[in-house]
């Protein structure tokens, strides 16, 4: 390795990943395999014959034929003059369409980020009652967890049937009034609250757990003073986790504005996508891009406030609490776990294509999930599906665990890309790579590897740190083993069982991210039974038919609480955005 | 020529935090010289953070001193690819401080042992050196399919001693290798450690702050205090007759040292005496080169 301070390299990798990622989307136009010059003649000159002097000029048009450099820096120059574009297909300015998107982007948000507050403290409160009633931790129950786990795309779609066509209370769509926000805000709020709120309530039995407190009270001190103090010392500890989780919103924000027909930034992104109009696209990635900054500089700001030079001069490490393990944690992950098995069972050996049944059928004890739109068996397809997500997602992790690993030995060059990858919300990686090589599911797969290798990179990171620490890996230079054969020989060994561990939890998560993209139709196309993709088809029916929604949010629900509650199964705690508690060496 | 490792005017200074913080370096080790010759024990001794384990990792280059030189019988050993030092970690071997904990639990004994024959390419029947390096500390030779966690914390001890040993290198530098250790064990340890001198006539550098074992074991002592040597000179007669203030406090620290001074400090004597007598070392002058 390079004899260079730490800092230097780690602002070089920082650097480098963000401008990679600038570089990416400046590039979208040139990397764009699907030639965008047929959709343009087709959007702009309908009449016109697709002929290789009409195609030419189209591209000459868009200045395609000049080379990626001349295309990035054009690009960057009209960003700098605050011109963001020109889109291909309606050949007006981008810009102000952006910015009204960015708004609706930004106020949906804003009313998501009210609900996700309420929930994390609903979630925090049983924590701190039974910590300053001086009890031991408990972690919130599976379906505490399982409710508030749930992904935006399939919350959205059970609120819109519950809460708009079923109750009626709300309207199913559009953007008119705040009435018209109150399921958006729900569907983007309680997950991502959820997950702040089950962070934060560990870390406050953990702030409780330590001796402070004792002494604190001790010296009489009373609940509302310790309490706040407890909230002081919990909060700094998972703010950067809690920022990454409003980053997140922007990723979640994509598919609820589907859901709903709300004309965000998502929205407008997704149909920038489909039409191919990459200036569009551009500037909504941009948008996006931006928000995701100053969100990030925001939450490390408020760190630094809130911490003070504490933060400057060393670190306050925080043990997690010492959970006692209950007898029936595993049930959930079991009982969920045979329910798929048990709709595989039932469905693998049906035909999941052919249309032999009355479309949109009520289900029965022939069939049982009912028909979908096309007359084809639900059961069949949601198993088949489970199949094709499932086995997916072996495939992705198994990849992930490959690059995570090699990544994870050199923890400081891999900063920036781990957290660029870390941060970004596998929607949006999902739309670059569709607008690069289309929608498909290998596309799907790639974006969500993309993404996933960097918690595996980052826990190989711990790891590898810890095992270069212990005293056999420190006298290895006295008896002749070389870098090589120490990485090789040594540390690889004492990672390795507990990051593949660590993937192999990662499964359901990872189905999940699929089936997210799928219902975006970015992944896998017509006729595939992909659950994602069964949800989105089944969206259009929902007041005639629920059915052909329900069996596949069974199967994501089931897979969600599976992903939650083998997380908490595993030594491997639920923020998964950070580096774990290091895994002890089994001793044999 | 008996082989000698000396080290010169060694200096070494930890660099402080980033450039921004101001964080002042601590310097570790100034202007140290010493030298241990086979047949010779030598104590460094000193309170904790006084320099020890820099200065061993710094003979066994670990690390480039700041200054000074490491030298194995002229031939200078500098920190640098593993490929380039092997000739000297075959005759410079090391017994960490806690000698137990640096055996990875996944290896069993014979290929810990093998390890470092393999890895310094040392010719020979590696198969019959492992056999004698295990019968050098007293272990049975059947545990070497065994993992150091189906052994007890003595017969690990022994086995990270046999593995400095199983290259059969002639200077041995051992980093406290018997703190925190009960006390049979660490007499064990000593007894196995004293044999090794007077024996097979290897060197020893002997790193610790108890001044008992030091006594027990070494001919020599240096006394370190704030990365310099503040005083140095035959064991017996500094116990005796310490003039410098760290030294008397470390001899203040063990309650049994003023007492047991004339009977036991007689046989220390002796058997250091007899042995220098035996290995013909007689007369050699002192090997500390003391620097102002
Ligand atoms: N890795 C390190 N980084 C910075 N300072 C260190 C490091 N290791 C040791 N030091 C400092 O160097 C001095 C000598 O340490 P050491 O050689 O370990 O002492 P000893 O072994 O005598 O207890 C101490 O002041 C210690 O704080
Ligand atoms: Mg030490």
């Amino acid at each position: 390795m390079l004899r260079c301070p730490a800092f230097i390299k780690i602002t070089a990798s920082r650097t480098l990943a963000f401008g990679g990622l600038i570089l990416l989307i400046g590039l979208l136009p040139w990397l764009s395999a699907q030639s965008p010059e047929y959709t343009v003649l087709r959007a702009r000159y309908a009449d016109r014959e697709a002929t290789d002097e009409a195609l030419g000029a189209i591209r000459a048009e868009l200045g395609l034929d000049q080379g990626p450099f001349h295309i990035f820096l054009g690009w960057l120059g009209g960003l700098l003059r605050g011109d963001l574009g020109t889109s291909w297909i309606s050949n007006t300015p981008v810009g102000p369409g952006t910015m009204t998107a960015l708004g609706v982007s930004l106020t949906l948000m804003a009313c998501a980020l009210v609900v996700a507050a309420s929930v994390a403290v609903l979630l925090c409160i049983p924590a701190m009652v039974r910590g300053l009633a001086g009890k031991a931790a408990r972690d919130s129950g599976a379906a505490a967890a399982a409710l508030t786990s749930l992904p935006e795309f399939l919350l959205a779609s059970m609120l819109l049937v519950i809460g708009a066509v079923w109750l009626g209370w709300f309207p199913p769509y559009g953007w008119q009034g705040i009435h018209h926000a109150v399921l958006p805000a729900l569907a983007l709020g309680v997950p991502a609250g959820g997950l702040a709120g089950r962070l934060l309530s560990e870390a406050i039995s953990a702030a409780l757990a330590e001796k402070w407190t004792t002494t604190w009270r001790t010296a009489g001190a009373g609940s509302a003073a310790i309490g706040a103090a407890v909230v002081r010392r919990a909060l700094p500890s998972v703010l950067n986790q809690i920022a990454l989780i409003i980053i997140g919103l922007t990723g979640g924000a994509v598919a609820v504005e589907k859901v709903f027909a709300i004309p965000g930034l998502g929205r407008t992104i997704l149909g920038a996508a489909s039409a191919q109009d990459i200036p569009a696209l551009q500037a909504g990635m941009l948008a996006l891009l931006a928000t995701a900054l100053i969100v990030g500089s925001l939450a490390t700001a408020a760190r630094y406030a809130l911490l003070g030079p504490a933060l400057r001069s060393g670190t306050m490490p925080m043990t997690p609490p010492v959970r006692a393990a209950r007898r029936w944690d595993a049930v959930v992950p079991l009982t969920c776990a045979g329910a798929l098995a048990a709709i595989m069972a039932g469905g693998l050996m049906r035909d999941p294509f052919t249309s032999s049944h009355a479309r949109l059928a009520a289900p029965s004890l022939l069939l049982p999930f009912g028909a979908d739109a096309s007359g084809r068996d639900l059961l069949a397809r949601v198993a088949h599906g489970s199949m094709s997500t499932l086995g997916t997602s072996l495939l992705v992790v198994l990849a992930c665990l490959a690059i995570g690993l090699v990544i994870g030995m050199f923890p400081l060059a891999a900063t920036g890309p781990v957290e660029v990858a870390n941060a970004a919300p596998p929607i949006l990686v999902g739309l670059i790579v569709a607008a690069i090589i289309g929608p498909s599911a290998h596309g799907a797969a790639i974006a969500v590897t993309l993404v996933g290798w960097a918690p595996l990179a980052a826990h190989t990171a711990a790891l590898v740190q810890e095992a270069r620490a212990r005293p056999y890996v420190g006298i290895l230079p006295v008896l002749g083993v070389g870098r090589v054969r120490t990485l090789w020989r040594y540390i690889l060994p004492a990672a390795l069982p507990s990051v593949f561990r660590h993937a192999m939890l990662r499964i359901p998560g990872t189905a999940l991210a699929l089936a997210a993209l799928g219902f975006l139709g970015l992944g896998p196309q017509q006729p595939a039974p992909e659950w994602g993709l069964i949800l989105a088809e089944g969206i259009n029916y929902v007041e005639r038919a629920p059915w052909a929604i329900l069996a596949p949010a069974l199967a994501l629900a089931l897979s969600s609480i599976l992903a939650v509650s083998t997380a908490s199964l595993g030594k491997y705690p639920l923020r998964t955005r950070r580096y774990p508690a290091p895994a002890r060496v089994k001793a044999r | 020529m008996s082989t000698e490792l000396r080290g010169l005017n060694l200096s070494y200074r930890y660099s402080g935090g980033k450039p921004w913080q101001a964080k002042p370096a601590t310097a570790a080790l100034t202007d140290v010289s010493l030298s241990v010759g086979a047949g010779q024990s030598i104590a460094l001794v000193g309170s904790s953070g006084s320099g020890k384990s820099t200065l061993l990792r710094t003979l066994l280059a670990l690390h480039k001193p700041h200054a000074g030189v490491v030298e194995l019988d002229d031939r200078p050993a500098r920190a640098g690819s593993v490929a380039s030092l092997r000739w000297y970690r075959r005759i410079v071997q090391y017994v960490p401080q806690n000698p137990a904990g640096s055996l990875d639990p996944r290896m069993t004994i014979q290929q810990l042992l093998q390890e470092p024959l393999h890895q310094l390419r040392v010719r020979g029947d590696h198969r019959r050196m492992i056999q004698e390096a295990l019968e050098r500390v007293e272990l049975d030779p059947a545990h070497v399919r065994r993992r150091p966690g189906e052994l007890s914390g003595g017969q690990n001890q022994r086995v990270a001693i046999a593995r400095a040993l199983v290259t059969s290198p002639k200077i041995l530098l051992a980093d406290e290798p018997v703190s925190g250790l009960d006390l049979p064990l660490r007499n064990t340890v000593l007894d196995l450690l004293g044999r090794l001198v007077t024996r097979d006539r290897m060197g020893l550098l002997f790193v610790s702050h108890d001044l008992a074992a030091v006594a027990q074991l070494c001919q020599r002592t240096v006394v370190l205090s704030s990365g310099r040597i503040v005083e140095e000179g035959e064991t017996a007669r500094l116990l005796k007759e310490a003039s410098h203030p760290v030294t008397r406090q470390l001899i203040a620290a063990v309650p049994g040292l003023p007492a047991m001074s004339e009977s036991a400090k007689h046989t220390v004597m002796a058997d250091s005496q007899s042995s220098y007598n035996r290995s013909g070392l007689h007369g050699r002058n002192g090997t500390m080169l003391l620097q102002p």
